[in-house]
């Protein structure tokens, strides 16, 4: 998966209508909140086969660091 | 007095008979533009034409269960049709009548695809952000007394029913911080062409008996489903009323 496929799959996780950069904070989106850290780590696990907790995203502070959790 | 205005704009399943077609006009004349969705061209048109205000009645003609893993994505392309949604009514269902010693697998998961995981993916399309109003939304699905007090010969579609009433339990408390409300209506019989279709007449039998006040009607359900959609029930989410005059 390319950085902009990511991008664009995070725009349905987070179900967002905002713009999303590799720079986005993740608290700057109002979408970002537990069910969200849920769906991302189903989408994480799903398409990257790489299992997250809950505690893995309060050391993540953008949607870069999420990319490199999942290895991009 | 509940009343919605042409902005608001609400999706029925179901939408061209039945409960789904009462529901539908009864929206349609307190104001609200309604996006009905069936499977008959035809039976659409015929709930169109008994509409007050035919110019905010919207028709898609769609079988929801041909494609039920792409729901969500066409609840997402009927928002960017029509703009953002704020309810949905899911009234499409199929009664299917086989006791235990007839039940057949491949026929059951029929069933859930129409009476569970179409309303299911519906529902998961709606609570997308981008496609509902936010605050004030609200879903209503019609599960069945089947899914909570159950009779004889209803093993398949009394679990269906209850899978749905429980997923979207789940659901409203997800959906809830955004401040959508979800709600089932449970009805027991009642005289639509759905149950006309599938004859149980020891049930038959045993309502016209037991039923303080007969068989319901499609109004008295579509009555009770407007009302959750409505902002007069803005304190009510994740419930499931009966609707059986008291029965059971």
């Amino acid at each position: 998966m390319t950085n902009e496929e990511f991008l664009t799959e995070m725009l349905d996780v987070l179900q967002t209508e905002e713009q999303l950069s590799m720079d986005t904070v993740l608290d700057d989106l109002d979408e970002w909140d537990s069910l969200s850290v849920m769906a991302t780590m189903a989408f994480l696990e799903k398409s990257f086969g790489i299992k997250t907790t809950m505690k893995d995203y309060k050391e993540m502070k953008t949607i870069g660091d999420i990319a490199k959790k999942a290895g991009l | 007095m509940i009343s919605f205005t042409s902005d608001q704009r609400y999706i029925v399943t179901g939408a061209s008979s039945g409960i789904g077609e009462s529901v539908a006009l009864l929206l349609n004349e307190l104001g609200a533009a309604v996006i009905g969705i069936g499977r008959s061209r035809e039976r659409l048109d015929g709930m169109k034409a008994k509409a007050k205000y035919p110019e905010n009645v919207f028709l898609e003609q769609k079988d929801l269960t041909e494609d039920i893993e792409g729901l969500p994505a066409y609840v997402k392309a009927l928002k960017d049709k029509y703009g953002k949604f704020q309810g949905m009514a899911l009234c499409a269902g199929i009664g299917r009548t086989a006791p235990l010693n007839a039940f057949d697998l491949s026929e059951a998961r029929k069933i859930f695809d129409i009476d569970y995981f179409a309303p299911l993916m519906m529902t998961k399309g709606f609570a997308d952000r981008r496609v509902n109003t936010g605050r004030g939304a609200a879903i209503v699905a019609i599960s069945s007394i089947a899914g909570i007090s159950c009779e004889k010969g209803l093993v398949t579609y009394g679990g269906a029913k209850a899978a749905l009433s429980a997923s979207l339990k789940a659901a409203s408390r997800e959906v809830g911080t955004q401040g959508i409300r979800i709600n089932c209506i449970s009805p027991s019989f009642i005289n639509t062409p759905m149950t006309q279709s599938t004859p149980n007449e020891e049930l038959l039998e045993k309502a016209s008996k037991e039923y303080l006040f007969g068989f319901g009607t499609v109004s008295d359900a579509a009555n009770m489903i407007i009302f959750l959609l409505s902002d007069k029930s803005k304190w009510i989410t994740g419930q499931n009323y009966i609707l059986d005059c008291g029965t059971y």
